[in-house]
């Protein structure tokens, strides 16, 4: 008989009766709520075997396999965020049984409940800048001329090829200092037509396929009616800032936070 | 004098528009690495350096394929 466990999609509260009856979980389970103290973690039994330990690392490096459980995990987070507040729990997140489930929503209790105060009524944006590829071949003819001592050909061809790279260097990194600086500008508007805010990694480049650096990616939460002035506000800073490819996304569940305090 | 509005920059339409959609980068960036993590007699909760090591193993082939553009070009990223 399959060992299963009790893998965690979120933890909410006041979710009405029914509220998930017509969705399901991993592997078309069906939905179940487990209660404790008024904190609602929203559960399905799934295979150990599969989603355990050993399980999960199997099956890793199949992107296949690890988006159709990424999608449905989150289908079963959007499900529940568009009828109450939610804490999005990580990917395979699992209990042994309700038991567990319910001594995790007692341990953490007053944490959970923060979040959630924190994001009632929010909604999370990513937006992200990338600076646009630059033409560094432009700069060669304009370098050379102006950084050549005038009337002077000391070390000719050599100290002449050397001083054009030292100009290529140098614009390039005033560039890539501009285009931090930017982005600052950029996070720090935003940041103040939001909530709350956090900065994320940047994306490698090999993931998003996207050319120029990304400088920005930033998380946005905002009030469910204020999403359109928040918009204007991107848009605003697109505007002002043409040297960055500017890309909003949203509204999404506050992924990123809910997260507990780290003690 | 007339009462027009404060003069600002013309707003840009965002392109591509604002999508609810999120991408499967965003998405594992965040139930990967963000969200609630609850300990004790969790199974699994997945973290870890060799797990961001496998994501970009497995996502590099999968993502381009995935996306009609035919740019293949992509600059060697610095860490970000």
């Amino acid at each position: 008989m399959a060992e299963t466990g009790r893998y965690l999609y979120a933890v909410t509260r006041g979710l009405p009766p029914g509220a998930l009856a017509e969705h399901r979980g991993l592997d078309d389970a069906g939905l179940e709520l487990v209660e404790k103290d008024g904190l609602v973690a929203v559960v399905s039994d799934v295979d150990l075997a599969v989603y355990g330990e050993d399980g999960l690392r199997a099956h890793l490096e199949d992107l296949s396999w690890l988006e159709r459980v990424a999608r449905r995990h989150d289908d079963v987070v959007q499900a529940v965020a568009a009828q109450a507040p939610t804490a999005p729990l990580r990917l395979a997140t699992i209990c042994l049984d309700d038991d567990g489930v319910r001594s995790r929503l007692r341990e953490w209790h007053d944490a959970l409940r923060q979040a959630l105060d924190r994001v009632e009524g929010r909604r999370e944006w990513s937006v992200k800048a990338y600076a646009r590829p630059r033409a560094d071949a432009s700069s060669n003819a304009a370098g050379e001329v102006a950084n050549g001592e005038s009337g002077r050909t000391t070390g000719g061809a050599g100290a002449a090829y050397l001083r054009r790279k030292r100009t290529q260097t140098d614009e390039r990194r005033a560039a890539e200092e501009h285009a931090v600086d930017e982005a600052s500008a950029v996070h720090a508007a935003l940041a103040g037509a939001a909530v709350a805010s956090r900065l994320l990694a940047a994306q490698d480049p090999r993931l998003t396929g996207h050319e120029g650096t990304m400088t920005l990616n930033g998380a946005y939460l905002v009030a469910a009616q204020d999403a359109d002035s928040f918009v204007a506000e991107a848009e605003r800073q697109a505007a002002a800032h043409p040297d960055l490819h500017l890309e909003v996304n949203g509204p999404w569940p506050p992924y990123s936070f809910a997260t507990l305090d780290q003690p | 004098m007339t009462s027009d509005p404060v003069d600002r920059p013309a707003r840009v339409a965002l392109e591509p528009r604002p999508q609810p959609q999120i991408s499967l980068v965003d998405l594992l960036d965040r139930l990967l690495g963000s969200g609630v993590v609850l300990a004790g007699d969790v199974v699994i909760s997945l973290a870890g350096v060799d797990l961001v090591q496998v994501k970009l193993h497995a996502m590099i082939s999968s993502v381009r394929a995935d996306m009609a553009d035919p740019r293949q070009a992509v600059r060697g990223g610095r860490d970000g």
